[in-house]
């Protein structure tokens, strides 16, 4: 394995840990998937459309978002948003990200 | 095909592989979201949507079996952590099939009109297309753990194993050593059993089929019987103990390798009983035992851990 390929794969696992936590992140107020992802990748999460709007439908089936369809300035489209679960769970993630992110800074900044 | 064409194909391939109650409506969702991709891309690239650019866009959308799976739950049917013991049992087990299908075929004569070819499709048909069920059964056994592992997980928390402590407990070393001394008894004189069992009226055949070859009973016999009989102090000293010692283990070792010695002397020698067909049953008999002790030794070998750093070129 080269390093370029051993980094892509490493790369990949550590954006796949985050993936959950920025989804929820972004869905305090209704978003439809593709206004999802163009938010995502503006503050420089670019996710995967084939990744995205299949993770978005397991986040509603295990009852963290609420969904529905709406015509808002153009064709229909599911709108996602954090239920009381979902908002629930972003603040212990996000609680638990902000431990994991301070020790990494603490760790990394031995270098 | 124009792109509209290749996006509905796409997203068919998608929703057709969705549980039923999901296709339409995540159809629709995706129609939606990839059209609405494919505009910016149309808008960023200054030309209207095309098939290319539609295949461009998809292909990198992911594969349809790809984007499909990520809808539903991911279902693992052996866990990550058995892959590899899955795939080193069902090898051993296929290898162990195959050899012994092909052990079967080349001790039948070949028959008139069935030439070599003929014989190697019914190995092939017979033997290594019917083994098939051994991976089949694996890999519901692992599974039927995996889920048992996920649905208890207390019951798969890891326990030390009991390490060299006596399995059972002394009472059962005890009754050990009656097994070998009664066994080591009847193997001296088996017609024994035959009095015991008939009260001494069983047919002449009966005794004549467990009479000794009178050369195993002069010189292998008594070789053979020692070493059973070496047993009974061995299994005296780890009552005395009160588990297997590492020199226990190791006079152990010893011992059942001289016994499998033994055991192939036996064969190799000459005939043990005087009628043929006891003379084949015991030597099948030593012969499989001693594999199995052999195998068994083999598995401990090789499982064998002795903690030591691996050192590039030695020490200092």
């Amino acid at each position: 394995m080269t390093d370029l390929e051993a980094f892509g794969k490493l790369e990949l696992e550590l954006r796949r840990g985050v993936v959950v936590l920025a989804t929820l992140s972004q869905l305090r107020a209704p978003r439809y998937g593709y206004e999802l992802r163009q938010a995502l990748a503006e503050q420089g999460m670019p996710i995967e459309e084939g990744t995205l709007y299949p993770l978005l439908r397991r986040l509603e089936t295990q009852g963290l978002l609420n969904s529905e369809w709406k015509i808002e300035d153009g064709p229909p489209r599911r709108y996602y948003a954090l239920n009381a679960d979902g908002r629930k769970l972003l603040k212990k993630l996000t609680e638990s990200w902000r431990g994991m992110n301070d020790a990494m800074t603490r760790l990394l900044g031995e270098d | 095909m124009d792109a509209n064409e290749v996006v509905e194909c796409y997203v068919t391939d998608v929703a057709v592989q969705l549980p039923r109650r999901l296709r339409n409506d995540v159809a629709f969702e995706l129609r939606a979201l990839i059209g609405e991709g494919l505009q910016d891309r149309a808008e960023a690239a200054g030309r209207p949507v095309d098939a290319p650019m539609a295949m461009e866009f998809l292909q990198a959308f992911g594969r349809p079996e790809d984007v499909a799976a990520r809808y539903r739950p991911t279902l693992t049917l052996i866990d990550p952590a058995d892959g590899h013991a899955f795939v080193r049992a069902t090898v051993i087990g296929l290898l162990v099939i195959w050899g012994a299908g092909l052990l079967l075929l080349l001790q039948q004569p070949v028959e008139a009109g069935i030439g070599s070819l003929s014989a190697w499709g019914q190995w092939w048909t017979r033997t290594v297309v019917a083994s098939l069920w051994w991976p089949g059964m694996l890999l519901a056994g692992f599974a039927g753990s995996s889920w048992l592992r996920m649905r208890f997980p207390q019951s798969a928390a890891w326990k030390p194993r009991p390490g060299d402590r006596i399995y059972g407990s002394r009472a059962a070393t005890v009754l050990g050593i009656i097994g070998i001394l009664c066994g080591v008894y009847v193997l001296i004189e088996p017609r024994w059993v035959i009095d015991v069992l008939f009260g001494g009226r069983a047919a002449p055949a009966a005794y004549h089929v467990l009479t000794y070859a009178e050369t195993f009973q002069q010189r292998r016999a008594p070789v053979l019987y020692s070493l059973l009989l070496l047993n009974v102090p061995l299994l005296v000293a780890v009552i005395v103990k009160g588990r297997w010692t590492p020199t226990l283990r190791r006079l152990e070792f010893v011992l059942g390798l001289a016994t499998c010695a033994a055991m192939v002397w036996c064969v190799l020698a000459g005939p043990i009983f005087i009628a043929p067909i006891t003379d084949q049953f015991m030597k099948f008999g030593m012969l499989v035992l001693t594999a199995l002790t052999v195998l068994q030794y083999g598995i401990t070998m090789r499982r064998r851990v002795k903690p030591a750093p691996k050192l590039e070129g030695g020490i200092g």
